[in-house]
């Protein structure tokens, strides 16, 4: 039985590339970049090289990277880097849909006596443009919008959020949290004039431990975590050189195009079940919407409970993901499905399937008929 | 002159002729919680001390949950000879306290040249000459500074209540249906408080059923293993049976039976383990399978005796228990369990033994519990 990782949006796994680079980067160039000897000139160099190549996909320069320890840190510097910069407090957004790396920074700005408000989303699981327009007025310093739903692989608007931005609130910062779009969703981030954006490798078949804040020309941000000048100033400690390289080695090995097959393989896997169970429901926007990322589909399949049929489809080989892989640890409600109104029943049946530049068309085949197998065997046994 | 703890054993001085052997399991049981920190554990004189461990602050948290000791006191173990000793000692015992005191002095060496009433004479006004700020007051003290003669003199201020119940190993031994959930950790604690060994059987639906849910029962068996001496979990794959359970019974009487399954599994397993009861943490109408109707159907497939300490207990009552434990954190990780897996919409609250035995008759039921009993794994936690 074919072991098939549809679980991408937890994490990938890394490129052989990835393991050669950081595995060199260990072997030969372990100096550490802030020494003077020539040595560490050449660890430098390399490192700098690094953010060239984790800025350039965004339309950005090496010196807007910051190196930091993953997505998560990544927007709390994005975002509470920024805050500090600013007086007289304010009014944070952020969207329904965030992340709790977003969300719960955002919470911690109100103890820095901003006023904190969140954007609503729509049923489809984008955000309310109308509320936002409306929410949106000269005391906004921050909206934090993320480019790709984690949950249900929408493409949020930041293109239309910039643009209201521009006219109705144009002192506001916008930080994406590009976690689950970098490499997958096109971003240019100086045609589109946001401010931060937060990456991460291991989304991307990189290693875990090693993310990116990338920073638009002349934004400004002060540093959350103290000590030597590294990173000028905005993030202190010893530079990991070995994660940069990983990060810029996954970056490298990236193909465009396998992420563009995506969409027919996203669509020919909804296609099987929603043929297969007919109680199926697609949470989010559809795969042929243009606002469907090509990576993530959420299917509820009622009346299996998602915990159940994750492991169920697990033994079979398949590996899938409920919800947020993060929050498997609660039993809490998504925040962004119950913010869309999906129903309790739907959100316990929620299975997320999340591609990857290596998954084929055959490898979805094979495992919508093993999820339709499991659905049919579990169905006869569980809530009669 | 060293530190010593001190302990007092709640029940235990109720026995008669077989108090020596109740004596002896007690201080067996301290032996093995202080074994770590090599705390040196004796019995003298109606009393249970340990000395020299390595670290004193954990022997005492140790001995206080070791099931028959009634309260633990942190005491001055001296010269009892040496009365000008026991006076400079009662002064630094006495120094940093406020308010009231009083003296209480016990001798069980009744050749000690005082009594204990000169001995609480002179302490205290010693006392009330060296330590000005504090005054006597016989009825209602704030502090009670207590003096043993033994074959030492021991000095101590604060008794510190323990856990009582019996030493564990006196009362036979028990195996316990370990859910996982909140309430069956508590009832296996309550068993084991009089002084039952116990053992623990935890049904689980591979692969529908989670690694972690593994591991939390495994956690809350480690936790509880402390207070139970040692614990040895079975873990019964339990899948085949409810799968066929619910292909071949009514829908409603799913739970009943396989709550009757896991008894007659739990049965054979007890056997294994040499116990004479089961113990579940069930409480009247918690659940359909709680029911006073369904209890005594699922009992009446049992040959051994099942306890249930909880039976009378509301929700909170036995939560405030699992929190008082130390459990209630592991049993609330949110881990699917075989019972959730498989739950029907509406469970029958007053099965009907002949539905009950029509749907049993259709399972292959003797070659599906041997199976599971045969490939149960046991885990010593």
């Amino acid at each position: 039985m074919t072991k098939i990782y549809l679980d991408n949006s937890a994490t990938t796994k890394p490129y052989p590339e990835v393991i050669d680079a950081m595995t060199f980067s260990m072997r030969e160039e372990f100096y550490n970049p802030s020494a003077l000897y020539k040595q560490a000139v050449e660890t430098e160099r390399r490192l700098t090289g690094a953010r060239g190549i984790v800025a350039a996909p965004l339309g950005m320069k090496a010196e807007n990277v910051v190196f930091t320890s993953g997505g998560t840190e990544s927007n709390n510097l994005g975002i509470l880097g920024h805050l500090k910069t600013l007086r007289g407090g304010g009014t944070v957004l952020y969207s329904g849909a965030e992340h709790a790396a977003v969300r719960n920074t955002c919470a911690e700005a109100e103890a820095m006596s901003f006023t904190v408000k969140r954007l609503p989303l729509d049923r489809r699981g984008s955000l309310d443009m109308q509320a936002l327009e409306e929410m949106l007025d000269d005391t906004v310093r921050l909206i934090c919008v993320m480019h790709v739903c984690n949950e249900t692989g929408a493409v949020m608007p930041v293109e239309q959020v910039v643009a209201l931005r521009d006219r109705l609130a144009p002192q506001a910062a916008v930080h994406v949290d590009g976690v689950q779009a970098y490499l997958r969703v096109p971003m240019n981030m100086k045609k589109l004039r946001i401010q931060s954006y937060a990456v991460s490798a291991h989304k991307v078949h990189g290693p875990k431990g090693v993310g990116a804040l990338i920073l638009q020309n002349g934004h400004k941000i002060g540093p959350l975590i103290f000590g030597g000048d590294h990173q000028r100033g905005l993030r202190a400690g010893t530079d990991n050189t070995v994660g940069a390289a990983g990060f810029a080695a996954a970056v490298s090995a990236c193909r465009p195009e396998a992420y563009a097959a995506l969409k027919q393989v996203k669509s020919e896997m909804a296609k099987a079940l929603l043929a297969a169970i007919p109680d199926a429901v697609i949470i989010g926007p559809l795969p042929e919407d243009p606002d469907s990322a090509s990576h993530i589909l959420c299917i509820s399949l009622p009346p299996v409970k998602a915990e159940t049929m994750v492991h169920a489809l697990a033994a079979e080989g398949v590996i899938v993901g409920t919800g947020s892989a993060c929050s498997s640890r609660s039993r809490k409600y998504s925040v962004a499905l119950s913010e869309m109104g999906v129903a309790p029943k739907l959100m316990d049946s929620a299975v997320r399937i999340s591609f990857s530049a290596p998954n084929t068309l055959d490898e979805a085949k094979q495992a919508a008929e093993r999820i339709a197998a499991q659905y049919q065997l579990l169905k006869k046994f569980i809530r009669r | 002159m060293r530190e010593v703890l001190m302990m007092r054993f709640s029940e235990i001085h109720l026995k008669g002729l077989n108090r020596p052997y109740f004596m002896r399991m007690l201080v067996e049981r301290i032996k093995e919680a202080v074994k770590d920190v090599h705390g040196h554990v004796w019995l003298s004189d109606s009393r249970v001390y340990v000395s020299d461990a390595t670290d004193m602050d954990e022997a005492l948290r140790r001995v206080r949950k070791v099931f028959g000791v009634h309260s633990v006191c942190r005491a001055v173990e001296m010269d009892k000879n040496d009365f000008e000793g026991i006076l400079a000692q009662s002064v630094l015992l006495m120094e940093d306290k406020q308010g009231t005191f009083k003296v209480e002095a016990r001798r069980s060496d009744k050749r000690y040249p005082m009594d204990s009433m000169e001995i609480n004479r002179e302490v205290g006004h010693c006392l009330n000459e060296k330590l000005p700020h504090l005054t006597v007051d016989v009825h209602n003290p704030g502090t009670r500074l207590s003096i043993e003669i033994r074959d030492h003199a021991y000095l101590y201020t604060e008794p510190l209540p323990a856990v009582g119940g019996m030493p564990v190993g006196t009362s036979g031994r028990a195996t316990v249906l370990l859910s996982g959930g909140i309430d069956s950790p508590v009832a296996a604690w309550m068993i084991a408080k009089r002084g039952v060994l116990m053992s623990a059987v935890h049904f689980q639906s591979p692969p529908y059923t989670s690694e972690r849910a593994r591991d939390k029962v495994l956690s809350l068996g480690k936790l509880l293993s402390e207070s139970l001496c040692g614990l040895n979990v079975h873990l019964v794959p339990f899948t085949d049976l409810q799968m066929q359970i619910h292909e071949r019974c009514h829908p409603d009487y799913t739970t009943i039976v396989m709550r009757r399954c896991m008894m007659r599994i739990a049965n054979l397993i007890a056997k294994q383990e040499h116990a004479l009861a089961l113990v579940t943490g069930e409480s009247i109408g918690q659940v359909a399978s709680q029911t006073l109707h369904a209890l005594q159907v699922t009992d009446s497939v049992s040959q051994l005796p099942v306890f249930r300490p909880l039976i009378g207990f509301d929700k909170q009552e036995i939560v405030d228990l699992a929190i008082k434990i130390g459990t209630f954190e592991t049993s609330s990780l949110p881990y699917e369990d075989c019972c959730t897996v498989f739950t029907p919409r509406h469970p029958a609250t007053k099965p009907k033994l002949d539905i009950i035995l029509d749907g049993e008759a259709k399972l292959d039921m003797e070659t599906l519990i041997a199976q599971a009993v045969e490939h149960t794994e046991i885990v010593r936690v």
